[in-house]
């Protein structure tokens, strides 16, 4: 019965939505590089909750069911699905055996516009597949899966609770962050009950700080011989334990992206370790996720902030994952374009421009899986301005957004401090694109993401030569093309054998000999004796190609295929 | 019907187990003995015990605790004793059983008494039992690795090149193929063994020596992707190797070690780890370096070496260790990337110490095969040899292959005939370790009056063990609690000087500190202090 209603239920809404997409809507002028009409509606203006990602994770599978399937990678630790889109062309080649492309967003639970940008990309490809010859090229070609949070749980606690613009960033398993015995006992309390924690001053003839001229409201450090107005007394709270200290065990507190199974180190080397790589269910998911998808050849994992375009190695000179010479071309040549594609953001390399960061995603990304992977730093506040010199984020708030980021100082009573002002910006400011900016740079670093997935490796079955050698046997000559930038085997991928070589096959006849051709023109060669039918090569380059030749005994036409892992799938019949 | 027949054929198998070791060592005990062993001790000493399954092995196997303690296990500091961390020790699970049957059977004595009443010791026997099964399987073999199916020499096929038992004894050893290309001889010391041929000596090779099997797949190596695939003691995080020979998929993976790292992080009150397998710092204790990070690279974070305050201690048992053993020297110490004793230390942060339990004696200092042919021919130590017998090996057509050589476990286990005395000594060595635990006490309380209604109390923390209350290393370890200090009163006080909480990172060995406060106030006072991995000490007073 039940059955039957959601049938007649189902008729008209699909009604409904053919009518709307049979005709072109009277009410819209196509921007250029956008979709004019999608299906699904989304505003790129705000920040989503879960239920909101999930809305939209659903909307997206259900308006593109030959592009677009949505899947749980696991559970997080409170109980929510890790939510996998796999975007591409379900119609040609199996989609997991296409070259992958991986994104996610969130893994700092504070820095929670990657999760936008991530499904930016998701609904972008998708809207755009029917009109765009390039993206219906790319969705045909490749496969993208897109995991928009790998933190829920403290996205929301973000969200929802009192939050700085910088906590929890970890994730909500409970963790005893002063050694006291006691876990999560003084975190920070939102005093004046506003559902954000900002900072708390207090009158004082002696203080350090005063309110400036310019911009009252924030606070600026005297200097010289000047007397302040004001001392500063941190993050609102109090000392919920009795033990001198404030806010010194809050939710949490580990680090995420110090939790990842390659050039992992513990907590006193490495603060936000926890016992071992793989502690958190969430990482975990997407652990088994990558090694159940080997295909992935590219990553992005977006965190903020400071516009930066961040690649690896990311231990002092490099571990054991130093990049060969082919992969500092390729991982650089992405880069670049991705500082001129995104104005403000500046490409480094984590250990040598930053620090040392053991056991972060990135690790896992590019050391375990060999995959070529980045990390960009979302948000600078040089998209206020586009202006390098002015970075005023008091001024940005004043003409662009009307004093809406700043809470201003109030009076309140502090349990301890007596009379106190609560003040500061909101959390939603400093770290995250306004609302204005937001859709501006998802676009641009989608853009980052589709170049870089559009550089995994394209096998193309280039020519196959036939030639008689006598009655009976032939001898037939295949060159197999990467005309992309990504090699099939990454460096990293190479040195540790992470993947199968490349396999190239012939059908057709009966396989006398099978071998690699060095050099052509100089007849050089080298026979495979086990299974000759299948040659193995350890790589296909980007950009050149690799010669196979077989001694073949009877048949007439002769089909050539090839398989890699991460290079896709390529066959081809030869012509009489 | 089909579920039937194989849980018929492994019925058989069980039953058939037994007859099939006829060939190990016998005096061992197997992975079912042992839980066996355990199952009885925990019920009839139900005050005292507890047994607790912690985990599974890949295969499926129970990874068992034994807690010893009368009172609250988890609120007093905690010894942790674990054997069979690698497969090839086997005498390390019977330490471990040994050792908790004599600390349930000596419960009678004061001293005894006292151990049991102030500390809790949670003994593992066998921490990678699929591994351990080695010993026990049909042929025997020395095992290293759990059943996870792995691909051992990355050539993207699983477990497809076991041993094979070639000449029919039910042991894995070494077989011989007569090769003027080959690059072994007899060993001169001992023209039973086969040695690599020097050049420098004028020595040419005229055999190629493999280990006993077939080559499977064809890749001209020799076993070298049998069942299973993880070394427990290859899988802990400190100095892992990522790709490294029987490392993992990445550090800790397993569901072994995920198990024991997840009690030892788990049950804060552990102050020590003791582990018997091939590290060893008990037959020679650990050197500090001046600088811990050692040569680490520029500004190295991570310490590679132990602190000069832990180098005391460890210096200390190693001595008691000689004294009681009347073992001489050191077995040396086996460097394995991922090790767990290591890990014990430098990521746990606890005390961690380690030995096989037995070594043999070598006249000449060396340890290799021929020097322990010679021990075991001088102790009548028999049955170490499985003479070169001539084979037809399916890889070698016509050509002379020969099976043979050093039996497994032997040259790393004693012989049965000592095995009590061996597990005896390494119990008491135990023992005598465990007395030296560290206990906190408040000692030395002054009042003073120092003005109307102001009283200054002032109190030492001391701590009457050898062990500090941590180590060293373990100071900087999040998974260490502090010690925490607290005064309270029944009635109101104002504290004028002092905190109502101090935290105390580590007390070192007959170590103390002094804490004073201003107090204002009357009534009954209480100062107490303790951690997870501490005893509690408290002391009252009255304020008039």
């Amino acid at each position: 019965m039940q059955k039957i209603i959601s049938l007649i239920l189902a008729i008209p809404v699909l009604m409904i939505s053919l009518m709307a997409y049979g005709q072109e809507d009277e009410r819209f002028f196509k921007a250029a590089g956008t979709p004019a009409n999608p299906k699904v509606e989304v505003s790129w203006n705000k920040y989503y909750t879960y239920q909101g990602i999930d809305d939209i994770c659903n909307k997206l599978a259900n308006a593109y069911p030959d592009l677009v399937k949505l899947e749980s990678a696991g559970k997080s630790y409170e109980g929510r699905d890790i939510l996998v889109l796999t975007v591409s062309n379900f119609n040609n080649e199996e989609p997991d055996n296409k070259p992958g492309y991986y994104i996610d967003g969130n893994i700092h639970s504070n820095e929670i516009q990657g999760t936008e940008m991530a499904l930016y990309a998701a609904w972008y490809l998708a809207e755009m597949y029917a009109d765009n010859d390039f993206i219906r090229e790319l969705l045909d070609d490749k496969v993208f899966y897109i995991i928009p949070t790998i933190n829920p749980d403290a996205r929301e606690d973000f969200m929802h609770e009192a939050n700085t613009a910088s906590s929890p960033r970890s994730g909500m398993v409970p963790r005893d962050d002063d050694r006291d015995g006691l876990v999560d006992e003084d975190g920070f309390d939102d005093i004046n009950n506003d559902g954000i924690i900002s900072m708390m001053r207090r009158k004082n003839p002696f203080g350090n700080y005063r309110s400036d001229p310019e911009n009252p409201g924030n606070m600026v450090r005297v200097e010289g011989d000047t007397n302040g107005e004001y001392e500063i007394l941190g993050y609102e709270g109090v000392d919920n334990d009795g033990d001198g200290s404030v806010n010194e065990d809050r939710q949490g507190y580990y680090d995420p992206n110090r939790d990842w199974g390659y050039n992992w180190q513990p907590d006193y080397v490495q603060r936000g370790a926890d016992k071992y790589p793989f502690s958190f269910p969430e990482n975990e998911a997407v652990r088994d996720f990558s090694l159940g998808h080997m295909n992935i050849a590219g990553a992005q994992s977006y965190h903020n902030s400071g516009g930066m375009i961040l690649r690896g190695p990311t231990v002092e000179g490099g571990g054991s994952e130093v990049y060969s010479r082919e992969d500092e071309t390729v991982i650089n040549t992405i880069g670049k374009l991705g500082e001129k594609i995104i104005p403000g953001y500046r490409f480094l390399t984590i250990w040598k421009d930053m620090y040392s960061v053991y056991g972060g995603e990135l690790d896992w990304w590019y050391g375990a899986l060999g995959a070529y992977v980045y990390s960009n730093e979302l948000w600078t506040s040089y998209l206020m301005f586009n202006d390098t010199e002015n970075r005023d984020r008091y001024e940005f708030n004043k003409l662009l957004l009307f004093k809406d980021a700043l809470i201003p100082w109030k009076e309140y009573d502090h349990p301890v401090y007596g009379k106190i002002e609560i003040g500061g910006f909101d959390k939603n400011f400093g770290r995250l694109h306004p609302g204005f900016l937001l859709e501006s740079d998802a676009h641009r670093n989608t853009a980052f993401c589709i170049y870089h997935a559009y550089q995994t490796p394209k096998l193309e079955i280039r020519d196959i030569k036939v030639k008689k050698l006598n009655n009976s046997l032939r001898q037939v000559t295949a060159s197999i093309a990467n005309t992309r930038l990504m090699p099939t085997h990454s460096g990293q991928n190479l040195k540790y054998n992470i993947d199968p070589p490349d396999y190239i096959s012939i059908k057709g006849g009966e396989v006398v000999a099978g071998m690699t051709v060095l050099d052509e023109d100089n007849n050089v060669c080298e026979e495979q004796t086990k299974n000759p039918g299948r040659i193995e090569v350890e790589n296909i380059p980007g950009h050149s190609t690799v010669k196979v030749r077989w001694i073949i005994k009877g048949g007439k036409e002769y089909t050539v295929s090839v398989e890699s892992v991460k290079g896709g799938r390529a066959s081809k019949k030869s012509s009489e | 019907m089909k579920v039937i027949i194989n849980t018929l054929i492994a019925c058989c198998l069980s039953i058939l187990a037994p007859s099939l070791t006829s060939n190990a060592q016998t005096g061992y005990h197997s992975h079912n003995d042992i839980i066996n062993k355990l199952d009885n001790l925990a019920a009839s000493n139900p005050g005292t015990c507890e047994l607790d399954v912690i985990g599974k092995s890949y295969s499926g196997k129970d990874i068992c605790v034994l807690t010893i303690g009368t009172g609250k296990h988890n609120n007093k500091p905690g010894m942790a004793i674990i054997g069979g961390i690698d497969g090839r020790y086997p005498l390390s699970r019977e330490i471990a059983l040994g050792f908790a049957e004599k600390l349930l059977s000596d419960q009678g004595s004061e001293k005894y008494k006292e151990l049991l009443n102030d500390i809790t010791f949670y003994i593992i026997p066998d921490a990678s039992p699929d591994a351990s099964g080695g010993l026990f399987s049909d042929p025997a073999y020395e095992r290293m690795v759990n059943g996870n199916i792995t691909d051992n020499d990355r050539d993207f096929q699983n477990d497809e090149d076991p041993y094979e038992d070639l000449n029919g004894d039910g042991l894995i050893t070494l077989m011989r193929v007569k090769d003027p290309r080959g690059d072994h001889i007899a060993d001169p010391a001992d023209e039973r063994l086969m040695k690599k041929a020097d050049l420098s000596k004028g020595e040419t090779g005229s055999w190629f020596v493999y280990t006993e099997g077939i080559d499977n797949d064809k890749d001209d190596k020799f076993n070298e992707d049998g069942p299973g695939g993880v070394n427990f003691n290859h899988n802990f995080s400190f100095e892992y190797e990522e790709f490294g020979k029987y490392a993992g998929i990445h550090a800790v993976s397993e569901s072994e070690t995920r198990a024991i790292a997840d009690f030892l992080y788990d049950h804060f009150n552990i102050y020590s780890v003791f582990s018997f397998g091939p590290q060893d710092n008990l037959g020679k204790s650990f050197k500090a370096n001046n600088r811990p990070e050692g040569r680490g690279g520029r500004g190295s974070r991570i310490i590679r070496n132990i602190y000069k305050e832990d180098q005391l201690l460890n210096e200390l048992l190693s001595e008691k260790y000689h004294d009681i053993t009347a073992y001489k020297g050191s077995p040396g110490f086996a460097r394995e990337p991922g090790n767990f004793m290591e890990w014990a230390y430098y990521h746990y942060g606890r005390y961690s110490y380690s030995t096989p339990g037995w070594w043999y004696e070598s006249d000449n200092g060396k340890r290799d095969e021929s020097s322990f042919m010679e021990y075991a021919d001088n102790n009548n130590y028999n049955d170490v040899f499985a003479e070169w017998q001539e084979i037809e090996h399916p890889d070698f057509p016509g050509e002379k292959v020969e099976v043979g050589g050093l039996k497994p476990f032997k040259m790393l286990n004693p012989p049965e005939s000592i095995l009590e005395s061996v597990v005896e000594k390494n119990c008491d060595f135990l023992i005598e370790a465990a007395g030296l635990h560290p206990e906190i006490e408040l000692i030395n309380l002054r009042a003073e009056k120092t003005g109307k209604d102001i009283a200054r109390i002032t109190v030492n923390i001391h701590n009457k063990g050898v062990f500090a209350t941590s180590c060293k290393h373990g100071e900087r370890s999040k998974w260490n609690k502090k010690i925490r200090i607290e005064i309270r009163s029944d009635s109101d006080f104002t504290l004028i000087s002092g905190k109502k909480i101090y935290f105390i990172d580590r007390i070192p060995g007959d170590g103390s500190e002094e804490y004073s406060w201003l107090i204002s106030g009357k009534g009954n006072f209480t100062i107490s202090a303790g951690a997870a991995h501490t005893n509690n000490a408290t002391i009252s007073f009255n304020i008039k």
